[in-house]
């Protein structure tokens, strides 16, 4: 299995010089496993496996499976610049939330035709098929490898995904709030700071962490979302995204062998970066490794 | 009145080395005039970063006022728009013109499905909007003027004309001027500027497609024409690194200097704010 990080920030893509070594594309990793060429999410990172893919043969064709989380704007910013939608030998097997409001197609030719864009999804020279997805669903993607999902905790709900293959599993959960102070859903949620107190939301919390432990179970790699410090986190509406001792609660719980810290805040620089990456490989029990996630890491086993 | 770039990128935000000193986020242009009028010329990536700067003065204390204009509603030019924490707090101002329909769209942008803001109605900095047309808008001592130009597709968008005292400026971008005709209502409308911000991705060689814009030729064809003072490549393509940024730069003002034009010619950089 490999793993290949092209964009790691959270919430906009960010072009500055204090960020050049952790990188301001946003939301993009590559999985290639067996058979399998996965794309996790089309954030701005994905117009560079774009032209990487052009310069390299892929094993398995042109075929590319793309798994969505879900589609705010810094995890689809990439799809219109990925340079294989041009190339009529491309299939592109889309995956995402099912919704009962709007279909997963909709949302994304709607997100890339006039007024936003000129393009439309009916221009395209590539094959796309769309997939909706539940939060408990399982898939067989090649022979001997797994995706299963569970639901993240944000805003108009989130799907994270497990990617498992006889070579290795890595699980990719990047916009998740924590699992004790407020349940995002279709809702918007203005949180005041405190923990709800609703015994129905609390046990729904409760399961979906339980689920979420459950997905990252003994993964040799878990990405997840670490966009605030603690003292953000209680100063502002957290819209759905946690700390990095929060990231690291879950990867202990679930026994995984190397915590990815990713979707960076837009505002954090290198410096501040390395300082929490060392913070929390200082303070991470023996036996599990943490790393922040940069532009251009390469994850690879077997 | 004084200018600064936040963004010059068009279509996507390139960061990473080869792009930082022109600068890797998308159209975000300020325009500052003598009395603090605050104009914001397209609202892209670069918004995110400029509307940081804001928090230390009035607009951190919820009495912020700024101008919006937007050219049109492709995501290069709007997107940065819910970002910054000053939108988010009641009792700043913000006045967008825009095309017809600019409040629906970007209620769409900012729709649950695409955004944890959740339509517009919750942006507290409610903002308050304009169709804009050809008359002018006073700003100050502003002057704005608007004029409508194709993009291509069958899509539209604005050019804008910031008039102050004797100073002007033009910001000409994401245009293609479908015939000689509608490129000399251009060459009128920059008329005799002291600056002329025109977008310019490609050459007439490099476009093999049409992506909506006129060629860099275009752009440097109607700011002589126009007698404009100084021309500024704008919405620079994502795959021109610094150093082609550079050798475009040095080859043109080669080309200029062999026509004995004393055209002034530059490409729009991220970075510090400078007097018109």
């Amino acid at each position: 299995m490999l793993v290949r990080i092209w964009g790691t920030r959270g919430s906009y893509p960010v072009a500055r010089a204090e960020m050049l070594h952790y990188g301001g594309n946003t939301a993009c990793v590559e999985v290639r496993a067996g058979a399998a060429h996965i794309v996790l999410d089309a954030g701005t990172g994905l117009r560079g496996l774009g032209e990487a893919l052009r310069r390299e043969p892929v094993p398995g064709g042109r075929r590319i499976a793309m798994l969505i989380t879900h589609t705010h704007w810094d995890h689809i910013l990439g799809f219109p610049f990925f340079a294989p939608i041009h190339e009529p030998a491309t299939e592109l097997a889309i995956y995402g939330l099912q919704r009962t409001q709007v279909s997963l197609r909709a949302t994304i030719n709607g997100a890339v035709s006039d007024p936003l864009l000129p393009m439309g999804l009916d221009s395209l020279a590539a094959r796309l098929d769309f997939f909706e997805l539940g939060d408990n669903a399982q898939i067989e993607l090649a022979p001997g490898v797994l995706v299963r999902t569970a639901r993240a905790n944000h805003p108009y709900h989130a799907l994270a995904y497990r990617i498992e293959s006889p070579a290795g599993v890595v699980v990719y959960v990047p916009d998740t709030g924590p699992f004790h102070t407020v349940l995002f859903g279709d809702e918007r949620v203005v949180w005041d700071g405190m923990p709800t107190t609703c015994p129905e939301r609390l046990h729904t919390l409760a399961r979906m962490r339980e689920a979420m432990v459950a997905l990252a179970a003994q993964a040799d790699w878990l990405i997840y979302d670490a966009q605030f410090t603690p003292a953000e986190y209680t100063r502002f509406p957290h819209w759905g995204h946690s700390t990095a001792d929060q990231a690291m609660e879950i990867a202990e719980e679930a026994r995984v062998r190397e915590l990815i810290l990713f979707h960076h805040d837009p505002h954090r620089t290198d410096e501040e970066l390395a300082q929490i990456e060392r913070d929390q490989q200082a303070r991470a029990r023996p036996g599990l490794h943490v790393r922040a996630a940069f532009e251009g890491m390469v994850l690879s086993r077997g | 009145m004084k200018l600064q770039f936040w963004g010059v990128r068009g279509a996507v935000p390139t960061p990473g080395r080869e792009y930082l000193r022109y600068g890797g986020n998308t159209c975000c242009t300020v325009v500052t005039g003598a009395g603090g009028e605050l104009v914001v010329l397209d609202v892209g990536t670069g918004f995110c970063q400029f509307g940081d700067t804001l928090l230390s003065g009035p607009f951190g204390q919820g009495r912020g006022q700024m101008v919006v204009l937007l050219t049109h509603t492709h995501w290069d030019h709007i997107l940065g728009l819910p970002f910054p924490a000053v939108v988010h707090m009641p009792g700043n101002q913000l006045l967008i013109y825009g095309p017809e329909r600019t409040q629906d769209i970007l209620d769409v942008m900012l729709a649950p499905v695409y955004s944890p803001v959740y339509g517009l109605a919750h942006m507290a900095a409610a903002p308050v909007f304009h169709t804009i047309t050809t008359a002018p808008v006073v700003v100050g001592g502003l002057t704005v003027r608007a004029w409508p130009f194709s993009h291509g597709h069958g899509a539209q968008i604005w050019a804008y004309r910031l008039e102050e005292q004797e100073r002007s400026l033009v910001y000409i971008t994401d245009v293609r001027y479908e015939s000689e005709v509608i490129r000399q209502q251009a060459v009128e409308f920059a008329r005799g500027a002291d600056l002329l911000i025109h977008s310019a991705p490609y050459t007439c060689s490099e476009q093999v497609q049409n992506h909506g814009h006129s060629c860099i030729e275009d752009a440097i064809e109607t700011a002589l024409q126009a007698g404009v003072r100084r021309l500024v490549f704008f919405h620079h393509a994502p795959e021109r690194s610094d150093d082609d940024l550079d050798a475009l730069l040095e080859h043109w003002r080669g080309e200029l200097r062999a026509r004995g034009a004393s055209l002034a010619l530059d490409a729009a950089a991220e970075g510090p704010q400078v007097e018109v």
